[in-house]
């Protein structure tokens, strides 16, 4: 039903402008045409029945102004023709007078601002005491909507009439007039603008507020205009400007207009002028209504000028002016006077102020310390239970703390500000998580080196919410993508560990080792593998200056001892894992020659495939890992070695599936030839066994066959295949070229008897083709034809 | 000239249905103000509404010029030739009784006859012309010269309408006119004339100031009124006459608001005030303030204002003279 009259509404305001505007346009026609017929008298009778189209009280704001803008254009005729008339000797006073008999005020008024721009332009009269005189008169129409309208048309005709220069300036007056007359408009068109609220029935509250808001340039235009007086300087804006208009604002009492009236001198005038006159400014604003968004006006004056101090061209905050003591008092000041303020706006207020610490006075630490320590207060004062992450206050507060994070350039600058983490301790969990991940996204992000163990000792205790089981935290368990992503982060920040040198770097290490080994199964499996590596890359970082450290060895072993017991803790929860890092730390003790270290890691790993890993697939690939860690192992003697190398074929060969069997063995072949031998001289030589490899093949050869699968078969003994060939060019002489022949016949011989895949095929002419390159051609050509 | 002439056939018409009655010979009376090209005219309305342009007189000022007879017979006899000057209110509701302030005669010609037409000159010297040609609702304040062949049965009479303005010399006191006014716990206002007594060509320059306002006003309009006063106690009667309606304030103020007015009045027709003409008549003016609220109820104030006429320095001249 609302809908319906509001239709109804708005078609009758369209019919309603449309017949104004017919109006307006009959009468401008005949004004024209009195005009070119060089009939003044009549033309400015049309000009005033036109002109009386505007004494209407059924338009709405919206339509009054489409109504106005086209008037205002048709006057543009009339003050044409004037001006010819002035040039050709006509009396402008004598017009100025005339037109004032016209008997409706509205219409009158119009015509003699009209009339009196063109006395101006003539130079015939005093131009200060006409703007003066029509400035006076408007008072005369005290209908809000009309009143605003005509006023704005006195300041859009007055617009390049305004004296602009210093000193009396005679008759043309001086700046000094041009703003008396245009504070005098303001005051006046303010006074008109707040009325409108207090008119109409109360229902209609909403409406009336919304017309005020789409009026509210033609107010903010005195200001423009004031701004655009190129003679203002800062003695006179402090003087004679500011004050004024600040009066007007706090004596209007009205919230509306407050709010847009400071952020109106905040926004038009120069930042240079504010920082002249904060002292006029900031008081004003806790003279404004309780219902006043001050912290916006406040925030917005603070942001100007913190990117106003960051600008290139500017010549910064003069070094006189304690711009953060200013605002610190103020906001202090403007939090105690309004009981009501909540608490959302003081943490703004503070973000805001925060913001202007970081921009202009980097290097103040304490400032943004200050910021923290003021915030924190209101809330204790305010706030008995934690701040909930998820409330609006809770997410102010936390825009807070971020503010630092992002903007320091260094991230860990953060960990200097005392109150920060008595700032995080506020919070209730969720805010708490929030803020320590939106921390080492940060320094992930900026790859902050963290270099030394009291700040990594800080960094722990804000981030421990990522660290550990909190108190408070939720019982249902975290969403699992989130949860990895967050603690993978962790992991990351562990690479940003490093140390000056290898011995603060251990202990480091030793410091995340101890917080991290708190988190938890669900945690430890994402950064207890980055603070394993993190150690073999110590490991190596002591081998690279052995000859500078004379201990090296022992404080390698002493990491290696570290790395096995941070293994054996993620052991039993992610057994695959440890089992790659077992290996990952025996390769590591091998390139340091601690054959102790290796041999217990490789049996670690060992006894984790034969425990804990069931699936053939990951036992397969598993294996795969072994052999090839030991197959490079320079430091095992040769009963190690042996045994490795035995027990590898076995397990290979005891695997579930005959692929797997086959591959396996083939690859333990390795270790029989490539695989290093170290006697107690510390020699170490390959052990090129060419009969045990010629046994492994063999036997792999043997496990193909067993394949109830023919295509399988094939594959397979293609490999096997490739393996011999390989074995025989590395001059193992237990495997003939004859013996070759045979093998490359009989799987030529297989190939022949099935349907080959494309891939199989493919992978044979490669062999083929690797024989050939290699110069082989002509001894396999018999069996090749 | 026109005019003139066309007064003359009037006068021509009817002593042509007097020969024909044979009640006597004929003649054409034609009276010729002296200077006239050179004189100021002014719009005087006429007894019947319209507008005539007559030659302005000022008090002190001779009258002068020639009266021209035309015969239309052979001859004519009479009993005596003279013109007079005459100032003379007119009540409209009393129409056959004239008030005579001002009667001056000169003889022209003694009883006798006239055979051929002649023109005769006269002149009456530095006449006092106390009162200001007006015509109003009621009253009519006119001066017109009467030339009267005197017959033995009906005479031959002419006459001819002037305009007389009379000036004033500055005003020796002349207060802004300030007063508060209101009606309790409603509206309370102050206003200020900054004369009270304006020349014709003045402006009206004041302000209102609002003390209290608990209506809701919708305009606010000043209106000169005129105010005729004719009569002896107790016959009194009095006519208002809104002469111009201005309006100085669009919409509703508040506690606290100055509104401006300026009023130019040389726009206006207006005549000086007249107190107590000869006993007769008054005509004075009011500025009214008047105040419309919503629903169309009207507030309002008067107050005299006093209006004279201000002598332009070229006239003032040529009276000294």
């Amino acid at each position: 039903m609302p809908q319906v009259i509001n239709t109804a509404l708005i078609e009758n305001q369209e019919k309603l402008l449309a017949e104004a505007r017919n109006q307006v346009a009959r009468n401008a026609f005949d004004m024209k045409t009195c005009l070119d017929n060089n009939k003044m008298m009549d033309a400015l009778k049309f000009a005033s029945n036109m002109l009386g189209e505007l004494r209407t009280s059924l338009l709405s704001p919206k339509s009054y102004y489409d109504l106005y803008v086209g008037i205002s254009d048709e006057l543009q005729h009339l003050e044409q023709f004037l001006l010819d008339e002035f040039q050709k000797g006509n009396k402008m006073s004598d017009l100025y007078e005339l037109v004032q008999y016209a008997g409706n005020i509205v219409p009158r008024l119009y015509l003699l601002v009209t009339v009196g721009m063109v006395y101006i332009k003539s130079s015939e009269g005093s131009r200060k005491d006409i703007l003066k005189d029509l400035v006076e008169m408007c008072r005369g129409v005290q209908h809000p909507l009309r009143g605003l309208f005509l006023r704005n048309y006195l300041l859009q005709c007055s617009r390049n009439q305004l004296p602009d220069t210093e000193g009396s300036g005679g008759k043309d007056g001086s700046v000094e007039d041009s703003i008396q007359f245009i504070l005098q408009n303001f005051a006046e068109m303010n006074k008109l603008w707040v009325r409108m609220q207090h008119q109409g029935h109360t229902k209609d509250k909403d409406k009336r507020e919304k017309e005020r808001l789409e009026l509210r340039i033609l107010v903010g235009t005195n200001l423009v205009r004031l701004s655009q007086l190129e003679a203002i300087d800062a003695a006179v804006y402090q003087k004679s400007v500011l004050p004024n208009l600040l009066e007007q604002v706090i004596k209007c009492k009205d919230a509306i207009a407050q709010q847009y009236l400071m952020e109106c001198v905040i926004q038009v005038f120069p930042d240079e002028l504010h920082l002249q006159t904060l002292n006029l400014l900031l008081p004003a604003c806790a003279d404004l209504l309780e219902t006043v968004n001050v912290k916006e006006i406040i925030i917005a004056l603070i942001d100007r000028l913190a990117s106003y101090a960051h600008r290139a061209d500017s010549g910064g905050i003069p070094s006189d002016i304690k711009l953060f003591e200013i605002f610190s008092q103020e906001v202090a000041i403007v939090i105690q006077s309004r009981v009501e303020i909540p608490l959302d706006d003081v943490v703004a207020l503070y973000t805001s102020l925060m913001n202007l610490a970081l921009k202009c006075y980097a290097s103040r630490i304490d400032y943004v310390d200050k910021c923290l320590c003021s915030c924190m207060d209101s809330f204790k004062k305010k706030l008995s239970s934690l701040v909930e992450g998820n409330s609006s206050t809770g997410r102010e507060f936390q825009r807070l703390m971020k503010v630092p994070v992002d903007l320091y350039e260094d991230t860990l600058t953060v960990l200097k500000l005392e109150n920060y983490s008595k700032a995080m301790e506020l919070f209730d969990y969720n805010g708490r998580k929030n803020l320590a991940l939106h921390l080492v996204q940060s320094i992930v992000d900026k790859a902050c080196v963290i270099s030394s163990t009291e700040q990594a000792e800080v960094l722990f205790g804000l981030l421990s919410p990522l660290i550990k089981d909190q108190t408070d935290q939720p019982k249902e368990e975290p969403d699992q993508e989130d949860f990895s992503e967050e603690q993978w982060l962790m992991g990351r920040l562990v690479n940003l560990l490093q140390a000056d040198t290898p011995d603060q770097q251990f202990l480091m290490l030793n410091t995340a080792r101890k917080h991290f080994g708190t988190g938890g199964d669900s945690r430890i499996k994402h950064t207890l593998p980055s603070v394993v590596f993190a150690a073999c890359k110590l490991v190596m970082a002591y081998r690279s200056i052995k000859d500078e450290d004379e201990r090296w060895q022992m404080k390698c072993e002493r990491i290696l001892k570290f790395s096995r017991e941070t293994i054996m803790v993620l052991m039993k929860v992610k057994p695959e894992l440890s089992m790659k890092l077992f290996l990952q730390a025996a390769i590591v003790a091998d390139q340091v020659g601690v054959e102790t270290f290796v041999y217990e890691f490789v049996t670690q790993a060992l006894s984790i495939y034969e425990e804990d890993i069931a699936d053939s697939r990951a036992k397969e690939a598993a294996i795969t890992l072994m052999i090839g860690s030991f197959e490079q192992m320079r430091s095992l003697g040769q009963e190690n070695q042996e045994n490795l190398c035995t027990k590898c074929a076995q397990e290979s060969s005891r695997l579930l599936k005959k692929p797997g069997q086959c591959r396996g063995v083939a690859l333990s072949a390795h270790l029989f030839w490539t695989g290093k031998v170290c006697d107690e001289n510390g020699e170490v030589t390959e052990r090129r066994d060419g009969k045990r490899v010629m046994e492994c093949l063999k036997k792999s050869g043997r496990i193909a066959k067993q394949c109830m699968d023919k295509q399988v078969e094939v594959q397979l003994l293609v490999e096997v295949l490739d393996s011999y060939l390989l074995f025989h060019e590395k001059g193992n002489q237990h495997i003939t070229t004859e013996f070759v022949k045979q093998v490359l016949s009989k799987v030529k011989e297989e190939l022949g008897s099935i349907e080959e895949e494309e891939a199989m095929k493919k992978h044979f002419d490669n062999t083929l083709a690797h024989i050939q390159a290699a110069g082989n051609g002509a001894t396999y050509k018999d069996v090749l034809a | 000239e026109l005019l003139l002439a066309l007064l003359c056939t009037g006068v021509c018409y009817t002593l042509a249905k007097m020969s024909f009655l044979g009640l006597g010979q004929g003649a054409d009376i034609r009276i010729e103000l002296s200077g006239l090209e050179a004189r100021k005219k002014v719009d005087v309305k006429m007894e019947d509404g319209k507008k005539e342009k007559l030659p302005l007189y000022f008090d002190g000022e001779s009258v002068s010029g020639k009266v021209h007879i035309t015969l239309k017979g052979k001859k004519l006899e009479h009993h005596g030739i003279r013109v007079e000057f005459i100032g003379q209110i007119e009540m409209f509701y009393d129409r056959g009784n004239h008030h005579d302030f001002l009667s001056l005669v000169r003889q022209l010609d003694p009883p006798g006859e006239l055979t051929s037409s002649t023109t005769f000159n006269f002149e009456f010297l530095q006449v006092d012309k106390p009162y200001e040609t007006y015509t109003g609702t009621n009253v009519r304040l006119r001066y017109f010269l009467r030339v009267v062949i005197v017959k033995r049965l009906s005479d031959i009479t002419k006459e001819l309408d002037v305009a007389v303005h009379t000036l004033s010399s500055f005003p020796d006191m002349n207060n802004s006119l300030k007063m508060e006014v209101g009606i309790e716990d409603c509206l309370h206002i102050e206003f200020e004339y900054n004369k009270s007594k304006y020349s014709l060509r003045d402006i009206v320059i004041g302000k209102i100031y609002f003390l209290l306002v608990r209506i809701k006003i919708k305009h606010m309009e000043i209106a000169i009124i005129r105010k005729e006063t004719t009569g002896t106690p107790p016959n009194i009667y009095t006519e208002n006459e809104q002469i111009a309606k201005y309006e100085i304030m669009d919409g509703a103020p508040v506690r606290g608001e100055s509104i401006p007015i300026r009023l130019f009045l040389a726009g206006y027709d207006l005549s000086p005030t007249m107190r107590d003409i000869n006993k007769k008549f008054s005509v004075r003016f009011y500025l009214n303030l008047v105040l419309v609220d919503e629903e169309e109820r009207r507030y309002f104030k008067q107050q005299e204002i006093t209006l004279w006429r201000k002598g332009d320095p070229k006239t003032a001249r040529k009276i000294i003279k």
